[in-house]
């Protein structure tokens, strides 16, 4: 039982999560409680849908550090617009939209042209935000009216529409990864020249998936922009490597093809709880990043020298089974 | 006469305005298999990924079932019929063995898994469709490899040297297999650098060199010295080794009852200027052992004596430092590094003998030395080692071993996908070697090549030492040590 658990990234993290929140429940009386599930899930909204965006992106061995500027985009367009008198369904559109051209312009440039993508998407970082500024003339756009703050209200059993959208898209998410296509994705990050080779589109996978992540972006634009009210001029900024180090710490592998939908929710929730439980403990936020930080390094540091330990036994284990046929009815003794 | 089914017309290629290949015809038909053979750099691998689409001619055209490929993708030729099994096993660490063999098929993998099963049971290989192919040895990723081709069932299957990590019982069943795939109207071509296995199932048998076809012929109309003629004019026959000389000179490496992952209580000597062929079937433990004696695995109970003092590394460059050095089978993970100077990779055993503030110009005027003893083929000491082919690269390896000035030098498939010429100066330096007193463990699954240069034999099967044979043991004595001991192990 212990070993299936620390052999499951996101087991492992799923359990640390749960001590943590159980150890702050100890701490401050009335924390364990439905609300704060509704807080946890309301509050990490924008982190989520950021991680749901880059997760596909990093399955295909590419990075992508331009959610933020991608998100504050998004959410410009969709504040411009309503300023102007579009109605809300068509705004939405618009900032969606925004989010998808975005995302083609990083896929073009790393499939197209073949760009590191993090050359292209660092350049694309400071571009996106610069076409930002440029619109908003560096205002802050206010006065959102009420028809987009009600998304990010919680109105049916504490969930918004935006958070149950967001339920949605990682049920999608999950379904897609089991599908043969969602396979496709995988591979081409495990090893790009062999699924060229079996005659994959990998460069259209690649698009797909940067399309895909301006996507999500923008959704995260919007679901802040519906959350907050308005729309500040660094909104997003640095989101993509908390998005990241969520990733990173539910185990979806930098170097690509590794990876699963519980380790990106796992992930974000953990991150989200700390800083949730920091308020309960009436810690300023500003400690935030650092515990954040070391609770990241701790986990990982912990997880790996646990794998290592693991993969030792195991190769043992394999070679004395494998070389020493008069040794077979050793098991059982083993076992008693 | 069978429809021609995929056909190269007057196809040329060239990288930066040089030539590689110039106007080549070549074709399968129908119910054939097509002998392709040529030295290193001939430009077989190149022909035949543009047959495939992975490289796109500079003129000619291409053709399959009539039909030009258009465009020239992988996916194209894929979609048109035909599937090239590359020489290096392209494999997905992170997927199941099933995923590898079956991703890019029409359906989902798991509607093809009794297909899968009932081959690798025909093959005769102990192979789970589970296993993550990430602790696939290389010759199970190579027979990965060649699954997905058969399962594809492409009417033109391109095997490019398929046999090299196979033992001689799944050559065998490979030959059945492509034997049965003939029968049924499939064209195949078979490039391998072993005449006596392209005479066993080819039909026709085309030659390059330097980008020509130089013969182009039936099998049967061509004899063995006409192929080598063709290949490498001036080489006539693998030169053989003088009878095993009698060595009464020291002992340099003693193992005493050595155990560790995948062996266990193995003894022998190896004494100065001797070569030890090192041999068996794949999984008897050979690479493990040597890999042990190296520090890349953990060492179980057992003594390693070397010039008389007890031996233990803790990593190849502690190994190196003690005066073992090993090359590994394992050249992509463990080879050299592809886009670093050829002279950089020559000095890369011993940096740290290297000065502080290094000094280039004498690195490579060393690395001209190794160059003009090997017989390295290169345009300068500053190329990029990923410039250079095969056979080039495996002697540039090479040199990088010499460098560190090895007591004992361990080599684990050395000529492994290496074409007859660079084969040939590698027999040489081995030899040239060991005449000056370097002992060399060779490790190989060629009983040929075993035979041609050890000064004795110990065969392993199944982790143990199936018995030792002198020189002059002829290849059939070891087939029977190595396998009757497997079977042995079997029952």
């Amino acid at each position: 039982m212990f070993e299936r658990i620390a052999r499951d990234r996101v087991a492992t993290l799923f359990l640390v999560t749960v001590a943590v929140l159980l150890l702050v429940g100890l701490a401050a009386p009335g924390f364990l409680s439905a609300g704060t599930a509704t807080i946890i899930w309301s509050n990490g909204l924008v982190l989520m849908l950021v991680a749901l965006g880059i997760f596909p992106v990093i399955l295909t061995r590419n990075i992508d550090v331009s959610g933020g500027s991608i998100l504050g985009l998004s959410a410009v367009v969709l504040g411009l617009a309503l300023n102007d008198g579009f109605a809300l369904p068509l705004a939405l559109g618009f900032a969606l939209g925004a989010g998808i051209c975005a995302g083609v312009v990083n896929g073009l440039l790393v499939a197209g042209l073949g760009v590191p993508s993090i050359v292209a998407t660092l350049g694309t970082l400071g571009l996106f935000r610069g076409v930002m500024l440029i619109a908003t003339g560096g205002e802050w756009i206010e006065e959102l009216p009420e028809a987009l703050k009600s998304l990010g209200a919680k109105s049916y059993g504490g969930l918004s529409i935006m958070g149950i959208i967001t339920a949605l898209v990682i049920v999608a998410v999950w379904w897609f990864l089991r599908s043969r296509r969602g396979r496709w994705v995988m591979v081409t990050g495990d090893n790009r020249e062999a699924a060229h080779h079996l005659g994959l589109p990998v460069r259209r996978i690649e698009l797909l998936a940067f399309a895909w992540a301006g996507a999500m972006y923008a959704l995260a634009g919007i679901t802040f922009a519906a959350q907050i009210g308005f729309v500040p001029n660094q909104a997003g900024s640095g989101i993509e490597l908390r998005a990241i180090a969520a990733l990173v710490l539910g185990g979806i592998s930098l170097l690509g093809g590794v990876g699963s939908v519980g380790g990106v929710v796992i992930g974000v929730i953990f991150f989200t709880s700390i800083d949730t439980s920091l308020v309960f403990l009436k810690i300023p936020a500003y400690w935030n990043d650092l515990i954040g930080g070391a609770m990241l390094l701790g986990v990982l540091l912990i997880d790996g020298r646990l794998r290592i330990a693991l993969e030792a036994r195991d190769r043992a284990a394999r070679y004395r089974r494998g070389s020493n046929t008069e040794q077979k009815s050793q098991p059982l003794e083993d076992a008693a | 006469m069978e429809p021609v089914l995929a056909e190269l017309d007057s196809v040329s290629k060239s990288y930066a305005g040089v030539p590689v290949l110039k106007r080549v015809n070549f074709s399968v038909r129908a119910g054939e298999i097509h002998a392709l053979l040529g030295g290193n750099g001939a430009g077989k691998s190149t022909l035949m990924k543009i047959l495939a689409g992975l490289v796109q001619a500079s003129g000619g055209e291409v053709r399959i079932a009539n039909a030009p490929l258009e465009p020239a993708t992988p996916a194209q030729a894929l979609a048109m019929g035909l599937y090239l099994v590359p020489q290096e096993a392209h494999i997905f660490p992170n997927q199941s063995v099933l995923e590898n063999i079956c991703i890019g098929l029409p359906k989902p993998s798991a509607a093809y898994r009794a297909r899968v099963e009932e081959l690798i049971a025909q093959i005769g290989v102990p192979l789970s469709p589970d296993t993550k192919a990430a602790t696939l040895e290389i010759a199970d990723r190579q027979i990965v490899e060649i699954l997905r081709g058969l399962i594809r069932e492409a009417k033109v299957l391109i095997l490019d040297e398929p046999t090299s990590a196979l033992t001689p019982h799944e050559v065998q069943t490979l030959f059945a297999r492509m034997q049965a795939l003939r029968a049924a109207g499939h064209g195949l071509v078979f490039i391998s650098h072993k005449l006596h296995e392209l005479r066993a199932v080819c039909d026709r048998i085309t030659v390059l060199r330097d980008g020509n076809v130089v013969l182009s012929a039936g099998m049967d109309q061509s004899t063995d010295a006409d192929i080598l003629t063709a290949m490498s004019p001036g080489v006539t026959e693998l030169e053989a080794r003088g009878a095993g000389k009698q060595i009464s000179r020291g002992v340099v490496l003693s193992l005493d009852a050595l155990s560790g992952e995948g062996f266990v209580d193995i003894s022998f000597e190896v004494r100065r200027g001797e070569v030890l062929g090192l041999t068996g079937v794949v999984g008897a433990g050979r690479t493990e052992l040597a890999e042990t004696l190296v520090g890349l695995r953990p060492r179980g109970s057992g003594d390693v004596i070397l010039e008389g003092q007890a031996f233990l590394a803790n990593s190849p460059s502690d190994a190196v430092r003690q005066g073992i050095v090993h090359l590994s089978e394992d050249r992509q993970q463990y080879g050299l590094f592809l886009a670093a100077p050829l002279f950089w990779n020559a000095s890369s055993f011993v940096h740290d003998r290297l000065p502080f503030f290094l000094r280039p110009n004498a690195e490579r005027k060393r690395f001209a030395q190794y160059r003009d003893m090997l017989g390295i083929k290169c345009a300068s000491p500053d190329q990029p080692a990923g410039s250079l082919s095969g056979g080039n690269q495996q002697k540039v390896l090479l040199a990088k071993c010499l460098a560190a000035e090895p007591k004992l030098l361990i080599l684990d498939e050395p000529t492994r996908g290496v074409d007859v010429g660079a084969r040939n100066d590698i027999y040489r330096i081995i030899e040239e070697l060991a005449a000056q007193g370097t002992s060399v463990l060779l490790i190989s699954s060629d009983f040929d090549e075993v035979v041609r240069l050890s000064d004795r034999i110990t065969v392993m099967a199944g982790g143990h030492v199936a018995g030792e044979l002198p020189a002059g043991a002829t290849p059939d004595e070891i087939s029977q040590l190595a396998f009757e001991a497997q079977e042995a192990e079997h029952v």
